[in-house]
């Protein structure tokens, strides 16, 4: 596998997504079409680049891919390489209703879990009692008062062939992935967790630290569902890691109430219940 | 050659086929929705070669349709009304992108669901060719001529092809169907290789550009120079058409009617242009030297051509089947711009009139009384009422 | 009017200190515009504002392109001659340094202030931001402001224990500023002028100005285990499959800790980059 990313690049220090970008297209390889909306600038990569309006993500892989097939070359994947933004909200219809039509796509999304480029604003992707500019603490706010959406679940309740969850600190299950993605046709996405030192406040240098520990907690659990019915949790230690290890060094939860931390416990554990009985049934019930 | 009696959006689907379109993508919207089962219609029969793809809503139309192209596909998007406002954002890109899309907007006004300009005339900043039609046949040989202007190496700019809604979209008139293998010598397979696949890329172009050193006026000139260029090209396709076809429209920018023999012109868009000619035919045999100038590019605009019409004419009246509220009819005031450095003498009067919007009907004695008062503006040397509404 | 320009890192607090300049300002009946540099500011790295000053409304909207005073928040930064570029002849230039005056080699006509603002930060806020603890060397040096109109502004950013911190650490650096003297450089060095102004997006020459620390990598400790390669988010660190060893091309790092803090066995050292 060559190195694509072409840098040094405008990342910050210890960018979680840039680390994303070059795990991800090393195991690509060349012969892609890499796609982009609006988004953090990760890291270039030697591989030509297409973009278009931000809500456009889904339906430019469309037009490329339709595109390739009637110029006869097919060989070529369109792949997307997407913010949260770009998945959650604003790009979620056109990436819906390509999911529904099964494009023959691969979708990637570098899940910051929030609108870092424009500075930190609130996304779908953005999780309970996280600190965002436009969900600060105050006497009348705790952060963000909604759960993250659950896009993984959401995309493979279109029936595609290929959803799978990702995290840098995890390289080898990455690149496994989209090893695996490749090789299929029809709609596939992998969503990979790529924390950001300086929306999520922690050091650079603990990146791959705060990614693991979202991973052992269970908080950003590693799983594949094909077809939206064939489940497989690909990571599950024997005890999960308490989540106040991942929260307690991101200074985005810094304000959060004992009770708060035990409300994310509750419900981080209770949702783990639950993949693992999936995982054993080695199905979902979509 | 063989001819159907069809309608409007019908010649339109025909003319995907007979350009062999290879992607086209739509999103249902009144009076456009036939054209978009009329494709995957066509697309089932296995009529020709291409991929129809359903998207969820006009914007997402708009992508598809660029994305395929840039990869080097012949596409094709259609819509009306909101669905073209709500593409406003990605119609942009099309356009900065240089990519030659080919699009029918079936008009439809935005205040409501009857036919006026308002849908084509608001997307005038997003940087592509407009073209104006009035009739079936129009229609059909149009957007053929529109995938040869748009994919000429010296333009690529995508090219918006509008015709009135309901009474052209779905009227039904005899269409001449121009011989397949006619069409395909005269508008081969667009040859242009796609520089964004892998083995065709430059490295150099990994990566935009760092420190913004361009003068970031120079990609807006460039857009607006090459628009521009579109005329040329155009009366070119015009003529080699003809050639091939043995149709023309005028000379491409400007369809002059009944001209020869007139002091004032109606100038007017689309399918009222066709009820003006009938109009015009009448008060001619009136002995009143009304005629008419059917524009059909709006942008590029004919300036050349107004100027010289302008010079050898009294007054022009200006028919605009839209308004841009607080501002004004567009065509009129793209006229007055026009007219405004020829001399005094030279210049004619001006006179604004509104008909059509909201789909009102315009019909023959509106354009009599159009002629009737341009023709009394010119003989009291004053316009009492510069603009009128019909 | 005065026209200031400020260099600093991003997440440094350059424009605060260009927010707090242009309120005394006004805190003393004049008039102030504060600029930053119009963009996407990245961690760590350089980036620029601007301040104007004068005794009427400021009207003009754009950048200033020859300011009569360069101030530099970050002593690393402040070795760079690309900080004094385009000043106007005879203006100022204030460094935080622990060099003097005299010691520094930026190449001009124009004069020389050092301050070692980053120690004076460290005693009085227990942190290395120096966006405030400078402002007290520029009004020693320049006059245009009062030191009060200083102490009120930071008030009205800082309030309470904040701002008597701050405060104090303006006061501190009042008195401790060394110069202005005429730079002691006659004439610019022949360099590659380093890009101070850091943002957007693409690729970048070298990224060595955005190290506060630089990671260095002790060969005899490391197990060749790849964890620093891997880790890498800019591929600065090459794997040598031969040698079964990592090494660090320095031009694309950043200094972030990543490698250091995944290094199973701790071979590889942050070193403070020299001031």
């Amino acid at each position: 596998m060559k190195e694509l990313s072409i840098t040094p690049g405008s990342a910050c220090q210890g960018c979680g997504a840039a680390l994303a970008a070059r795990l991800t297209f090393k195991a690509l390889g060349p012969n892609v079409i890499r796609h982009g909306v609006p988004c953090c600038p990760d890291t270039v990569t030697a591989t030509p680049q297409v973009g278009t309006v931000f809500e456009g993500g889904g339906a430019l892989l469309t037009g490329t891919s339709r595109g390739l097939k009637a110029i006869g070359r097919e060989d070529v994947l369109a792949v997307g390489f997407f913010g949260d933004g770009g998945t959650y909200d604003i790009g979620f219809q056109g990436l819906s209703a390509a999911a529904e039509r099964n494009e023959n796509i691969l979708v990637i999304t570098k899940d910051n879990e929030a609108y870092m480029n424009t500075g930190n604003q609130r996304s779908g992707a953005t999780p309970k009692y996280a600190i965002t500019s436009t969900n600060p603490v105050g006497p009348k706010s705790r952060g963000k008062g909604q759960p993250k959406k659950n896009i993984p679940f959401i995309f493979a309740a279109h029936y595609v062939p290929y959803v799978a969850t990702a995290s840098v600190a995890f390289p080898e299950d990455l690149i496994a992935k989209v090893n695996y993605a490749k090789t299929i046709k029809g709609f596939r996405m992998i969503i990979i967790q790529s924390p950001c030192p300086v929306g999520w406040r922690f050091e650079p240098e603990k990146t791959i630290e705060i990614a693991r520990a979202g991973v052992q907690s269970g908080i950003w659990p590693l799983y594949e569902i094909q077809n939206g019915h064939d489940f497989k949790l690909n990571y599950k230690p024997k005890e999960l890691k308490p989540v106040t290890e991942y929260l307690k060094p991101q200074a985005r939860f810094r304000h959060m109430t004992e009770a708060e931390v035990a409300e994310v416990q509750e419900d981080t554990t209770s949702k783990w219940q639950s993949l693992l009985k999936s995982d054993e049934m080695k199905q979902v019930i979509i | 050659m063989s001819y159907e009696v069809m309608v409007g959006n019908k010649a339109a689907a025909t003319a995907c086929k007979l350009a062999r379109v290879q992607v086209a993508s739509a999103f249902p919207i009144t009076p456009q929705t036939t054209i978009t089962e009329y494709l995957s219609e066509m697309y089932a029969n296995g009529e020709w070669d291409f991929d129809f793809v359903n998207v969820e809503g006009e914007l997402s139309s708009q992508v598809v349709v660029q994305g395929a192209s840039r990869i080097g596909a012949r596409v094709f998007t259609c819509t009306s009304g909101p669905g073209l406002l709500y593409m406003h954002h990605p119609m942009q890109t099309t356009g900065s992108g240089r990519l030659p899309v080919v699009m029918a907007v079936v008009h439809r006004g935005y205040k409501g669901m009857q036919p006026d300009h308002s849908d084509l005339m608001s997307q005038e900043w997003t940087g592509w060719g407009h073209w104006y039609v009035e009739h079936a046949q129009e229609v059909l040989d149009t957007i053929l001529m529109a995938y040869k202007v748009a994919e000429d190496p010296r333009i690529r700019i995508p090219i918006a092809v509008g015709y009135d809604g309901y009474v052209l979209s779905y009227t039904a008139e005899p269409v001449e169907i121009p011989d397949q293998a006619l069409v395909d010598e005269w508008l081969p397979k667009n040859k242009a290789i796609p520089e964004v696949l892998p083995d065709k890329v430059s490295p150099a172009s990994f990566g935009r550009g760092f420190g913004g050193e361009r003068d970031p006026q120079v990609p807006w000139k460039e857009h607006h120079d090459a628009i521009l260029k579109i005329e040329e090209v155009h009366r070119e396709v015009m003529d080699s058409f003809e050639k091939t076809f043995g149709r023309r429209y005028g000379n491409a920018m400007i369809e002059p009617y009944m001209m020869e023999d007139a002091d004032v012109a109606i100038v007017a868009m689309g399918t009222i242009a066709g009820t003006c000619k009938a109009a015009v035919e009448k008060m001619q045999k009136e002995g009143k030297k009304v005629g008419l100038i059917k524009l059909r590019s709006y942008i590029p605009f004919p300036v050349k051509d107004f100027q010289e019409w302008g010079k050898k004419l009294d007054a022009l009246a200006i028919v605009d089947r839209s308004i841009c509220p607080g501002k004004g009819g567009p065509v009129y005031q793209r006229m007055r711009d026009t007219l405004y450095d020829l001399k005094e003498k030279d210049r004619p009067m001006t006179l604004q009139f509104h008909a059509g919007l909201g789909g009102k009907e315009v019909r023959i004695h509106d354009f009599e009384m159009i002629g009737d008062k341009t023709l009394k503006a010119v003989k009291s040397k004053k316009v009492e009422e510069p603009v009128t509404w019909v | 009017m005065i026209e200031i320009r400020l260099h600093g890192r991003g997440g440094q607090g350059a424009v605060t200190a260009s927010r707090i300049l242009a309120t005394a300002a006004y805190e003393e009946g004049q008039y102030s515009q504060a600029i930053p540099m119009y963009g996407t500011e990245r961690r760590g790295a350089p980036l620029t504002a601007f301040v104007r000053i004068d005794n009427q409304r400021v009207r003009e909207r754009m950048l200033v392109h020859e300011p009569d005073i360069s101030i530099v928040l970050d002593p690393l930064i402040a070795k760079q001659q690309a900080v004094v570029d385009s000043l106007k002849a005879g203006g100022i230039v204030l460094l935080n340094t622990a060099l003097k005056p005299e010691e520094v080699k930026l190449g001009g006509d124009f004069k020389v202030a050092t301050i070692d603002a980053t120690t004076i930060a460290l005693e009085t806020l227990g942190r290395p931001i120096t966006n405030t603890a400078i402002l007290g060397a520029f009004v020693k040096i320049t006059g245009a402001l009062k030191l009060e109109s200083i102490e009120k502004a930071i008030k009205k950013y800082f309030p309470g224990r904040l701002g008597d911190m701050n405060i104090a650490a303006v006061r501190k650096s009042y008195e401790a500023v060394k110069g202005p003297i005429q730079a002691v450089v006659k004439s610019a060095p022949k360099e590659e002028k380093m890009d101070l102004n850091v943002g957007g997006y693409g690729v970048l020459k070298d990224v060595s100005s955005w190290r506060v620390f630089t990671p260095e990598i002790d060969m005899d400790k490391c197990i060749g285990c790849k964890s620093c390669w891997i880790f890498c988010p800019e591929t600065a660190i090459q794997w040598d499959e031969a040698k079964k060893k990592p090494s660090i091309e320095y031009r694309k790092c950043k200094g972030c800790g990543v490698c250091v803090n995944e290094c199973p066995v701790k071979a590889i050292e942050m070193v403070r980059v020299e001031a």
